[in-house]
């Protein structure tokens, strides 16, 4: 154990109470285990996740219907655009937003292949 | 399936350990296969974080300490009284062996062993915890350090103290026994 044994007789009360106490802490318990706890451990085991495998289109499929969201209102606020400062800046912020959206479509096209 | 035999092989390889650290760190056998099923299930969870730089033993030791926080946190809540680990029924002290001694030095041991764990369960959970990986376990302060997350100097200072404030409560209860004694004679 951690402390080396010490000839009993040549110790003084303090220290023999501190070897019995060390004594008693180095008892070690022998608790009653199921004979089947492993195996009920094991049945307890949660099933882990199966990794899909099949990728999923969910993003790119809404990017896609956004862009084409994006340029339907693009057209349809064209002709209310000229000499109207609000329908000018709402065509400016779509039109930014359908080329942002070309952009990253690209980009994660390429990074796809 | 093959990775719950393996694991099966993990539990039976442990059981030993994560029973009588738990059992000595609540005190008490109440619920003992519940919380020793806690301990293997996180570690199960945690194996895919687990990175290896550490032993599994070291890693279990932490686990088991955390669910025995959680235990007493648990019985705080509900402010119940528990079956103690000297208690008549279930006092594991009966079966250690003393093949040597006579009967009544097998009394006295054993009534001994008692005070100790007892005044085990009046210790903070830390000083607890601590002197039960070093002594009944025989970690090293690096490893005690590890699984609790603690500098070394504090595992140190945690250890000294609680074993001094064990031997001054079995210091003062021996004293009150010896009192006791003198007065009955009287």
């Amino acid at each position: 154990m951690h402390d080396e044994p010490v000839n009993q007789h040549d110790l003084s009360p303090a220290e023999h109470l501190d070897q019995r106490i060390i004594r008693a802490l180095e008892a070690v318990p022998e608790p009653q285990i199921p004979a089947d706890f492993a195996a009920r451990v094991a049945r307890q085991l949660p099933t882990r996740r199966p990794v899909s495998l099949t990728p999923t289109h969910y993003g790119h499929n809404a990017m896609l219907v956004s862009m084409v969201a994006t340029l339907a209102a693009l057209i349809a606020l064209a002709p209310h655009a000229t000499g109207h400062a609000t329908f000018d800046l709402l065509e400016w912020l779509l039109f930014a937003q359908f080329i942002l959206l070309a952009v990253w479509f690209s980009v994660r096209r390429h990074s796809l292949r | 399936m093959h990775t719950d035999l393996t694991f099966e092989q993990v539990v039976r390889d442990h059981q030993d350990m994560v029973f009588r650290t738990l059992l000595r760190l609540t005190g008490t056998r109440e619920h003992l296969d519940d919380l020793a099923q806690d301990v293997f299930l996180r570690l199960y969870r945690a194996l895919p974080s687990f990175r290896g730089e550490a032993l599994i033993t070291t890693y279990l030791y932490r686990i088991a300490v955390n669910v025995a926080q959680d235990e007493w946190k648990r019985r705080r809540r509900e402010d119940r009284t528990h079956t103690s680990l000297s208690d008549d029924t279930s006092g594991w002290e009966d079966r250690l062996p003393h093949p040597d001694r006579n009967a009544e030095q097998q009394i006295e041991e054993r009534e001994f062993q008692q005070s100790v764990e007892e005044q085990l369960r009046r210790l903070s959970h830390i000083e607890r915890t601590i002197i039960v990986l070093y002594h009944q376990e025989e970690r090293t302060y690096e490893q005690i350090a590890y699984a609790l997350g603690l500098p070394i100097g504090t595992v140190r200072t945690h250890l000294h103290r609680g074993r001094k404030k064990l031997r001054e409560a079995l210091q003062q209860r021996q004293i009150q026994e010896r009192r006791a004694t003198c007065t009955t004679n009287q």
